[in-house]
């Protein structure tokens, strides 16, 4: 792995048109069953069991239609890196902001 | 086998064992996750603060605080509960942003299917399937057009209220960057049509595109579950 030669990840590792409509037809029934939660009444699983199917959905398309999962490591730590940053902002604007209801706004 | 080693791109070596290009387009989704971070986390953070309507789901408010409201706005919150109470319907429509999730996602196949044929040497496949995403592309932008015009009538906007803000600038940037992937996928279709087409690396070239167009779904997975489907 010296040069690009990995670089194509070797047509993907066997991927073809039928995985890729099979992940297709999974990412669509996750999503239906989104769909399905989000107009049921299961209280407090709600959000977590949304987010959870969100993170499945997103990792599926990232790992397989991107091709990450096959490309060198040194692409999925730069793409991860991004992505836990993008994360931690997010928790540190919603930890800043959070509580601050004493001045809500319009 | 001919063909396909005719579809190989011209690769040079490098030290991190692959194309700075493609390492160049890695390293701007990263940076893409911090700029669509930031702008959910500020969604995040409005949705917890607000108090005025429009309400992107059901809500019930203290009705004094719809004096001075337009008309338009007020009718939103014409259940009324208690003496205080009213209730706000939720603006956002579910249904129809379930079917544009479902353009998008259709459109991430249609990608890859165009991506597969690009480096298995099969022109047609890959003109038909670009032309395709790139529809479907547009077909979700068209939602999105539907979408704002509608909570233009219902009097939502940029600067109703601070759901209104982050909600615009959050969607609104994400169509952006579907509107710019169209641009993309037609420019390549269009250079596909060249006499030596995209050339001997049109399989790296679309699969660029790819990371691009896939990218942007996975926002809108985020997108969706985050602001539509998560309740206030």
């Amino acid at each position: 792995m010296t040069t690009t030669e990995h670089h194509e990840s070797a047509a993907h590792e066997g991927l073809g048109p039928r995985q890729y409509v099979t992940i297709f037809a999974i990412l669509t029934v996750v999503t239906v069953i989104e769909l399905w939660l989000s107009y049921s009444d299961i209280g407090g699983l709600l959000i977590p069991l949304l987010i959870l199917l969100s993170a499945f959905k997103f990792v599926v398309v990232v790992a397989y239609f991107m091709h990450l999962r096959f490309e060198p490591r040194i692409l999925n730590r730069l793409f991860a890196g991004g992505f836990v940053l993008a994360t931690l902002v997010l928790f540190a604007l919603i930890s800043l902001f959070w509580n601050d209801i004493t001045h809500p706004l319009g | 086998m001919a063909a396909e080693a005719h579809a190989a791109p011209v690769h040079h070596a490098t030290s991190t064992g692959t194309d700075n290009r493609k390492l160049l387009m890695w390293l701007f989704l990263a940076s893409e996750c911090l700029f669509f971070g930031s702008l959910i986390a500020s969604f995040l953070v409005f949705k917890a603060r607000m108090v005025l309507p429009p309400f992107p789901h059901a809500r019930e408010i203290d009705s004094s605080l719809l004096a001075g409201l337009p008309e338009v706005i007020q009718e939103q919150c014409a259940h009324v509960v208690s003496d205080t109470l009213v209730e706000c319907h939720g603006i956002l429509d579910i249904p129809v942003t379930s079917a544009s999730t479902f353009v998008l996602l259709g459109s991430s196949l249609a990608m890859v299917l165009a991506v597969y044929g690009a480096q298995h040497s099969r022109p047609g496949m890959m003109k038909a399937w670009l032309l395709i995403t790139a529809l479907l592309g547009l077909t979700f932008l068209g939602f999105q057009v539907y979408e704002f015009r509608t909570f233009g009538s219902e009097g939502l906007n940029l600067s109703t209220n601070q759901f209104g803000a982050s909600f615009f600038v959050l969607t609104g940037f994400h169509g952006t960057h579907v509107g710019v992937g169209v641009v993309y996928l037609l420019s390549l279709l269009a250079a596909s049509f060249r006499r030596n087409g995209l050339g001997p690396e049109a399989g790296f070239h679309v699969e660029t595109a790819g990371l691009y167009w896939h990218f942007v779904d996975i926002v809108w997975i985020v997108i969706f579950t985050v602001l539509y489907l998560i309740p206030s």
